[in-house]
């Protein structure tokens, strides 16, 4: 009796089993409507607003797989010519340059470049940013003051500021600022910044983690992303936050303007709804939708973000924008000589 | 106990052309080892992209020394402390006079629901003095020495009291007799958890990045991170494997020639359990530490955000979806995973062939890549070979059975060793046919194995994250990958449900495993399922 149940259960089991691996893939219920696959490394609420918008205007579905950029961008190259993915978002530049440089992605429509400065797209026009964040320094206003912080990032790297400094040398956007500062004061300066970071700074994992450590007491001071500290202060609600945006200015690498950003896949089947989606990214209504569900700067001139950001024009940031950076592939053989990589 | 290490296959002989069973167990064995070949041949043809040159400067790095004495340091120390903790703790519950021995049994294995990441940033968020490698060391060991205290509680408590008394009455004292007789036949158990364990340590990702410690896994992530065209990740990936090595072929050099099972009706005697005497308040104390340490502090993080923090009930709407996805994607990839696992098993119990020991051991040195090596192996290889299979479930449960088959190995091993194989045989020349033979007889006593791997197997696809981000259907979503997903976005309130609920889903297998693992007298079902 024992053994017969459990073989009956077994079989359901193995039924179960069998079932779910034939019924494979998922098919939307629209499946009249066009739907579009969006491979997703963007922060989702940004893109969650924006592909309700884009739902909403076109009547075309998408379908997000979410992940993060950097391994997006690995599955894409290992996927090749093959890929499933009609659109890819990327929470930074680089990944989609990368990928641009494989060959994988195709230009964009020309009306679409023409929609936001062209400093923030491609200069090959492959891919297209869809909100700047910039480099930021987040410090614990009981750890330290205002007054002592530096004019410049490079400071950071001295003995001075042992043990006080959080850093990621994982996140796509340090890796962006590393090639500024090459870019800026020659490649000697940032491997010896690197070299000061490694020895003095504390390595974080990522960028929100570094700022978590500033908020709560750890660490004095982090190099991150703005919006990071915004999404924190969302959390925990302003009146509450121990620590406070430090924007360096000058023209320095500390301040660097970055951006998250689209490209259209060359061996997508639905090329023209794909452009579609793209110039949607752009537009007046879907740069509103984004910069709503995030703390990052329209790109395009006339859309107002409701983030209580240091406003755009008065950041006075590093002349290096993030079609110089391309896919700032110098900050990998500069991280390994740190021996941060 | 019977030691056998010779090839006694001699019943099986007897039928004409050969023993078909062998042929088909060979022929099903292949499965997973062509599965698990995948990964590997992926990381080698990868490795070979950096040339010679490329793999040597990669050995010689500092850094590289550094992040051998890191996973090294980490793999020993946690693997060292589980065995502690697991042991003592195993036999305070089953061998001593202990209050509270039912209370403590359960409290010991429900860390196990608990995810490393979980607790990670739960005592993270205590302060830095939790980061960096003692803590790291200090979290993972308590939340992995159940593995550890499962196998030993349920070794001591199927072990015939018999052999202790017998060595008690030969005038051994109470320490030689645990020395000569207990401990050496909890080895295989305790092995088997250090296995488990310190394959995990070599793979985990998540709890480590958490905690700020870089170890070869974190490492290989951080490559995906800066190059998108990987040979230096491979070959790190490749090193990984070769430190698997020492750790999969140990353990089985621990348990060489050793089974232990048992033909006849079992005693349910138990052994009159040791008295305490003054040390009970002490031992007492150890165990509420652990139970703080193991479950206080990261449940009590987990309530705490669920009632603070601005972003609560944000995306509560997809609770539904993912606690389908997670279910829709575990508990059938569960069954995979298992059902591809017995057939290894039962050829290395059955043939000490070069094949069955190494098909049983590939899986282990495997376990230890981190998925996102395995994802991206299978990505490469399905869409070149099987495009329509591609994105589909197929290939995400192919990347489950990789990642996990060993947790099934090492279960329903467990189990089989118990089974003396003179019981089938017996059913054999009862005139049964070999396939009804297994069915009838050997199965039904593989049970209480299959049960354990099965939630043990559900326990760890229910929170598995890389591959299912990389393989799943677009559009899924996991209990997982919402957590990571809102944590991603600082929305600490928002994960907080969906943490719990894997908390609590995850109970489900703990508690069956817990009870498969402690109920065990499989004897007695054989006897019955042969009447």
């Amino acid at each position: 009796m024992y053994d017969v149940s459990r073989r009956q259960l077994m079989r359901v089991g193995l039924g179960v089993a069998g079932a779910s691996l034939i019924s494979g893939r998922v098919t939307p219920a629209h499946a009249q409507t066009q739907t579009l696959a969006l491979y997703n490394g963007q922060h989702r609420p940004p893109v969650e607003a924006l592909v309700a918008a884009f739902t909403a205007a076109t009547g075309i579905a998408v379908v997000s797989r979410n992940g993060n950029s950097a391994q997006l961008a690995s599955q894409l190259i290992e996927e090749g010519a093959n890929s499933p993915a009609d659109v890819f978002w990327s929470e930074e530049s680089p990944s989609l340059a990368a990928i641009d440089e494989k060959g994988l992605l195709a230009p964009l429509d020309a009306e679409t470049l023409k929609q936001i400065p062209a400093a923030y797209a491609a200069k090959s026009g492959a891919w297209i940013g869809a909100g700047a964040r910039c480099r930021v320094v987040v410090y614990n206003k009981e750890m330290i003051e205002l007054s002592a912080l530096p004019k410049t990032v490079l400071d950071f790297a001295g003995e001075a500021w042992a043990d006080k400094v959080a850093f990621a040398p994982n996140s796509g956007a340090f890796q962006q600022q590393v090639v500024a500062v090459s870019l800026m004061k020659g490649r000697d300066a940032a491997l010896a910044w690197l070299k000061g970071l490694r020895q003095y700074g504390q390595v974080y994992n990522s960028d929100s983690a570094a700022v978590e450590a500033v908020e709560g007491g750890d660490i004095a001071v982090a190099l991150s992303n703005n919006y990071y500290w915004h999404a924190l202060e969302k959390e925990l609600g302003p009146d509450s936050m121990n620590s406070a945006l430090y924007h360096i200015g000058n023209q320095d690498p500390g301040t660097l303007i970055t951006v998250s950003g689209a490209g259209v896949l060359k061996s997508s089947k639905q090329s023209e709804a794909a452009q579609r989606f793209v110039a949607f990214m752009v537009s007046a209504e879907g740069q509103a939708a984004i910069v709503g569900a995030i703390a990052e700067y329209p790109l395009r001139p006339g859309v107002v973000s409701p983030f209580p950001m240091k406003p755009f024009d008065q950041l006075d940031p590093a002349p290096v924008t993030p079609a110089d950076l391309g896919d700032a592939a110098d900050a990998l053989a500069l991280l390994r000589e740190a021996d941060l990589a | 106990m019977t030691r056998s290490s010779g090839d006694r296959d001699g019943a099986s002989r007897r039928d004409a052309g050969g023993p078909p069973v062998s042929r088909l167990l060979v022929a099903l064995a292949l499965i997973p080892t062509a599965l698990i070949a995948l990964p590997i041949v992926y990381v080698l043809l990868r490795s070979w992209g950096a040339g010679w040159e490329g793999i040597l400067a990669e050995l010689g790095r500092r850094r590289t020394l550094m992040l051998l004495g890191n996973t090294v340091t980490l793999c020993l120390s946690v693997t060292f402390t589980c065995c502690l903790i697991g042991f003592a703790a195993a036999w305070c519950t089953e061998r001593s006079d202990l209050p509270g021995r039912r209370i403590w049994r359960v409290l010991c294995c429900l860390p196990l629901a608990m995810p490393a990441f979980v607790a990670s940033f739960a005592w993270k968020s205590l302060g830095p003095a939790f980061q960096g490698m003692p803590g790291a060391i200090l979290i993972l060991s308590m939340e992995s020495f159940p593995l550890i205290f499962l196998p030993v509680a349920a070794a001591l408590r199927s072990m015939d009291p018999g052999m202790e008394e017998v060595s008690r009455s030969l005038g051994k004292g109470p320490w030689q007799t645990f020395l000569r007789v207990t401990l050496p036949r909890t080895i295989p158990a305790l092995g088997g958890g250090a296995l488990l364990v310190a394959a995990h340590m070599l793979s985990e990702f998540g709890a480590l990045s958490l905690l700020r410690v870089q170890t070869f896994t974190t490492a290989i992530f951080q490559q995906y991170e800066l190059q998108f065209d990987n040979a230096s990740a491979a070959v790190l990936s490749a090193l990984l494997m070769l430190l698997c090595l020492p750790v999969a072929f140990g353990e089985m050099w621990l348990r060489r020639g050793v089974r232990f099972s048992k033909v006849g009706r079992n005693t349910a005697r138990r052994i009159a359990p040791a008295r305490l005497g003054r040390a009970a308040p002490l031992v007492t104390l150890g165990f509420v530490v652990v139970a703080l340490l193991a479950l206080g502090v990261p449940f009590g993080r987990l309530l705490y955000w669920l009632v603070k923090g601005v972003s609560a009930g944000r995306g509560l709407e997809a609770i539904g979806p993912a606690l389908y996805g997670s279910l829709s994607l575990a508990l059938p990839g569960t069954v995979v995973t298992t059902v591809i696992a017995l057939p290894l098993v039962l050829l290395v119990l059955r043939s000490r062939g070069v094949f069955a020991r190494f098909a049983d051991r590939l899986p282990y040195v495997v376990h230890g890549l981190p998925g996102l090596v395995v994802a991206l192996a299978l990505v490469y290889l399905s869409i070149r070979l099987l495009p329509s299979v591609y994105q589909t479930r197929v290939v995400l449960f192919a990347a489950y059975a990789i990642l996990f088959l060993p947790l099934a190995q090492s279960a329903i091993r467990a189990s089989a060793e118990l089974v003396p194989r003179e019981i089938e045989e017996v059913a054999r020349t009862l005139g049964r046919s070999p396939l009804r033979a297994f069915l009838s007889v050997t199965l039904p006593a593989l049970a209480p194995g299959l049960g354990a791997a099965l939630a043990l197997v559900a326990l760890e696809l229910m929170r598995e994250l890389t591959a299912t981000l990389i393989l799943a259907p677009t559009g899924v979503v996991t209990l997982a990958t919402e957590v990571w997903s809102h944590t991603n976005d600082s929305a600490y309130a928002a994960a907080a449900p969906f943490a719990a609920l894997l908390v609590l889903i995850s109970g489900v297998p703990v508690y069956i495993f817990t009870l498969r693992m402690l109920k065990s007298v499989p004897e007695r079902q054989i006897s019955e399922a042969t009447t």
